[in-house]
């Protein structure tokens, strides 16, 4: 890793403010001051190679570890052969390959889809003044939080023979449903899910723009549509990294996969992939394959983003940047705002509360019928004792997963940003591959990785034992969090322009001033969503945490899909719901906190 | 240096495996991998009645039987314990499983013909695979033969479970090769059913709530299931039938072959405390909607009252050293031809 001189990385920062003398630096004392500016130098010619050997141990070992048993399965006692391609083989052949195309078809289907409604939205909602703007943002995060397996078995319900349709309004609508079961179905609900991501990408990039460039494009008689198109042009930075984070996300999601997909008879990569490990004997060597395959198509999506922004800078947000001015909407605007609006988050929520509701409220399996709507279900939540240490449990690994993932993401993304400026290093590109292949793999196949590579013999004589512990969930959840924390904060990273630290240290103020009165206002509120995001989704977080838990201390995911697995499917979905209220809860008093508490200057550039 | 912040941040360093907690004359952790819906009330149970600290991993068979093959190099189980002894088999046939113990109890029949020629894992209960579900209030007359399956009268009525999603669906899938005389006949018996209109849904959740909605008159699914979802749902019509010829389906533990000694005697207590009276009336207590639904094999333990007699049930054995090394090419056939 690089540093830039003129702008320390926060890691410096803290080196810095953990010496620094309280009343700042005092004109007389030399010696001290050269003892800290070598420190200081140490530290941030340390910094930099110490954080890639944490990322490497926490990323690049599982992620190689798994990746390895595709061409040597006998190094993890996997089968005979010490080198072998048999696996790709078997992956690149019939029902597996099929499943392969499938998913780089709905992965693309899934990121433009969500790129397109996450960049609407992040324009209507930053932009102009629509009605209920804070209902439809709390709307995103409840789409955020709905897992993709509902709102599959929503649009399952719906559309199925004699299902809702047809109980409710007597529509028996065969040609939605072969619609919906099928290609078209997998991509709405993938992009749908993927939609929040879009819109915190990009809307970051829009509250930076600021209303220059727009007023510029106005005072040279542009209308709506040309400036639409320079603001949207201005937006690649947030609309390539949404487009890359979605892809990623929509190839490596199993929920759609093994319900929809598998519904469907569209086979997907992930669904062909956990088949091949859950089945008997595991085939561990052609999942590896698979995930190998899988990385290979964030390989393309990146060379794609790359040919996009290369050789551009989208440094845009400056000291004189004034803040967006929200223009209020009228007439058939407003109309029409407030109609798309409605209608998207009916589809991507309304469905989803019927999956819900289905499951957890109609008695008889979810079957529709005057008397069989109860809250049964719910009233059992609460009298189970025994989730209470899973909740506590999970609530821990969430606020650390998302406070590391934070300080991980902050490093990452502004390491990633500032080499975006110069012409691309080739670390940075490594590692930005290397945080986008780990979204793309499945989670199982992360946890599967992790446990190849920490419970090798060769670990036991190093004398690391962290396999079966709170300490390697905990790691494996944040590799599960780091790529998509610091995804979201380059959108944000990469606006800003270095003229404005340097002016604060050319006035005088020291690093740690500089940076939190400079760069920390600019990016607060990017910082605020990137935790709460990160809590949110690690605190029922699964396939990692079934892998990965220790014995005898179950998380919630855990505890929840036990009560399904044995047929208790109304109480289980509904403490799922209970869980997903919990968690809307807490980012309800988090963003309320931040109204009140944050210094007026921080909501400047971020005002709504 | 991260994994250190966090070890500390979590507040937790110390390894639970089987082998770390040795030391210092203290007796070593057992820990039970288990997918039985009342694995944690036998596991309090045990640890209250003899002190031995033990910790249990639950997670569905699939999952479960995929993390002890990632563990293969070095397995942190003492004790595995699911429904269905193909993956078991196929364990034995691996080396990883300890042979030639039994706990000495009173096997009933089904028992005895759950226990292994290498005595290498101990049956604890048997539920049958591939019962007939159906609600008698819609369907007064339920088929009574597999060939019955075939005709025009249930042609697009049948649903069964994926094998490749739901765990305890394979035996059932073997189980009619097995009846049927061979893998190739299964296949064409599958091929036929499919020809009428089977509906394949992912799990049990999935082919109950078929039924309930009309899309299908009948479930083929594992017995506890059928009897549990009467249970849950508090609804007496919904019934359970067996076909002659149902497939056994027995829960079954294994010890770690390559446990220490100190674990592996642990292990064998363990056992033992599931077939003692003990250890039954926690299995019969842990999960009386699921799995507790199941035919004791001790002699002089009564299954729950909901449970039809064992022999009134018409049950083959599926030889589990055959079929076990066919689930993966079984499945994958079944979710390219049949799931399609």
């Amino acid at each position: 890793m690089t540093t830039n001189r003129l702008a320390p990385s926060p890691v410096t920062d803290r080196g810095r403010a953990a010496l620094a003398p309280p009343s700042g630096e005092r004109p007389g004392d030399r010696r001290a001051v050269a003892g800290l500016r070598w420190t200081g130098r140490a530290v941030r010619l340390l910094g930099g190679p110490l954080a890639a050997v944490a990322v490497g141990l926490v990323l690049l070992a599982p992620v190689a570890g798994f990746l390895l048993v595709a061409i040597s399965p006998r190094m993890f006692g996997q089968g005979s052969a010490w080198f072998s391609v048999a696996a790709f083989r078997s992956a690149l052949t019939g029902s597996t390959l099929q499943a392969l195309l499938n998913t780089a078809l709905t992965g693309v289907g899934a990121a433009v889809l969500a790129a397109a409604i996450g960049t609407g939205l992040a324009l209507l909602l930053g932009r102009t003044k629509v009605f209920g703007g804070g209902l439809w943002r709390l709307g995103i995060w409840a789409l955020l939080l709905a897992p993709s397996y509902l709102e599959a078995l929503g649009w399952t319900r719906l559309v199925e023979p004699d299902g809702v349709l047809v109980q409710l309004f007597g529509v028996d609508a065969g040609w939605l449903r072969s619609l919906v079961m099928g290609p078209v179905g997998v991509i709405w609900v993938l992009g749908s899910r993927g939609v929040p991501f879009a819109f915190l990408a990009v809307s970051g990039v829009v509250a930076g723009l600021g209303r220059d460039f727009e007023d510029a494009a106005r005072v040279h008689g542009a209308g709506l549509w040309s400036r639409l198109r320079i603001t949207v042009g201005m937006l690649a930075p947030g609309l390539w990294a949404a487009l890359a984070i979605v892809f990623a996300e929509a190839i490596s999601d199993y929920g759609v996969a093994a319900t929809l997909g598998a519904d469907a008879r569209f086979p997907l990569a992930t669904f062909s992939l956990a088949a091949s490990v859950t089945n008997f004997p595991a085939d561990y060597p052609t999942a590896a394959a698979v995930g190998w395959l899988l990385m290979l198509l964030v390989v393309l999506a990146m060379l794609a983003q790359r040919a996009a922004t290369r050789g551009r800078s989208y440094a845009v947000l400056s000291g004189r940047t004034r803040p967006v001015s929200q223009a209020p909407l009228r007439g058939w605007r407003s109309a029409a705002a407030q109609g798309g609006l409605g209608v998207f988050f009916l589809l991507a929520l309304g469905v989803p509360t019927l999956g819900v509701v289905s499951a957890s409220m109609l008695g008889q399996f979810g079957a529709l019928g005057a008397h069989n709507f109860t809250f049964d279900n719910y009233r059992q939540v609460f009298h189970q004792s025994a989730l209470l240490a899973p909740v506590m449990l999970s609530l821990r690994l969430a606020v650390i997963t998302a406070t590391v993932a934070l300080v991980g993401g902050v490093l990452v993304a502004r390491f990633l940003a500032r080499s975006g400026g110069k012409g691309r290093g080739k670390a940075a590109g490594l590692l930005d591959l290397l945080m986008l292949g780990a979204v793309a793999l499945p989670s199982i196949v992360l946890g599967a990785g992790y446990i190849f590579t920490y419970n090798l013999p060769l670990m036991n004589t190093l004398g690391i034992h962290i396999y079966g512990t709170l300490t390697l969930l905990t790691i494996g959840l944040l590799a599960g969090a780091l790529p998509a924390a610091s995804r979201l904060l380059v959108g944000s990273f990469s606006q800003l322009q270095d003229s404005m630290l340097a002016a604060a240290r050319v006035h005088g103020a020291g690093t740690v001033r500089a940076w939190s009165t400079t760069v920390l206002p600019l990016v607060s509120r990017g910082l605020l969503w990137t935790w709460l995001l990160t809590f949110a989704d690690r605190f029922l977080e699964l396939p990692l945490a079934s892998m990965l838990y220790p014995p005898g201390q179950a998380p919630l995911s855990v505890g929840v899909t036990k009560l399904i697995v044995n047929y208790d499917f109304g109480v289980g979905t509904a403490s799922l719901v209970v869980a997903c209220a919990g968690i809307l809860l807490v980012i309800g008093l988090a963003l309320a906190l931040f109204r009140l508490l944050a210094p007026a200057g921080w909501h400047r550039l971020e005002q709504r | 240096m991260t994994a250190a912040v966090m070890g500390v941040a979590v507040g937790c360093g110390s390894s639970t495996a089987t082998t770390a907690a040795a030391s210092g004359g203290s007796k070593p952790t057992l820990v039970v991998y288990s997918a039985q819906g009342y694995d944690q009330a036998v596991v309090d149970a045990f640890q209250k009645s003899t002190g031995i600290p033990t910790k249990l991993v639950d997670d569905s068979t699939g999952p479960l039987l995929a993390k002890v093959a990632a563990e293969k190099s070095n397995p942190q189980w003492g004790v595995l314990w699911t429904d269905g002894d193909e993956g078991f088999a196929a364990l034995d046939q691996q080396g990883q499983l300890l042979k030639g113990y039994e706990p000495s109890v009173k096997f009933n029949a089904a028992g005895q013909a759950a226990v292994p020629k290498d005595q290498s894992y101990i049956p604890t209960g048997v539920t049958m695979a591939g019962t007939v579900v159906y609600d008698s209030s819609k369907t007064p007359t339920p088929p009574t033969s597999w060939q019955d399956l075939l005709t025009p009268a249930w042609k697009g009525k049948v649903g069964m479970n994926n094998p490749a999603v739901s765990g305890p669906t394979f035996p059932f899938v073997a189980g009619m090769m097995n009846l049927l005389g061979g893998e190739a006949q299964g296949k064409d018996f599958y091929g036929k059913l499919k020809a009428n209109g089977l509906h394949v849904f992912p799990t049990n959740g999935d082919t109950l709530h078929a039924m309930s909605t009309g899309q299908i008159q009948v479930g083929l699914i594992q017995s506890s299931a059928g009897l549990g979802a009467a249970q849950t749902v508090k609804n007496p019509n919904i019934k359970t039938a067996f076909l002659k010829g149902v497939s056994l389906l027995p829960g079954v533990i294994g010890i770690d072959g390559r446990a220490p000694a100190a674990v592996q005697s642990e292990a064998k207590k363990f056992a033992e405390f599931v077939l003692s009276p003990a250890g039954q009336k926690a299995m019969l207590n842990g999960a009386p909607g699921s799995d507790s639904l199941y035919w004791p094999v001790v002699q002089g333990v009564s299954p729950l009252p909901a449970m039809p007699s064992l022999n009134s049930v018409q049950y083959q054995t599926v030889d589990p050293y055959v079929w076990g090394p066919k689930e993966a090419e079984i499945n994958s056939w079944f979710t390219a031809n049949i799931a399609k």
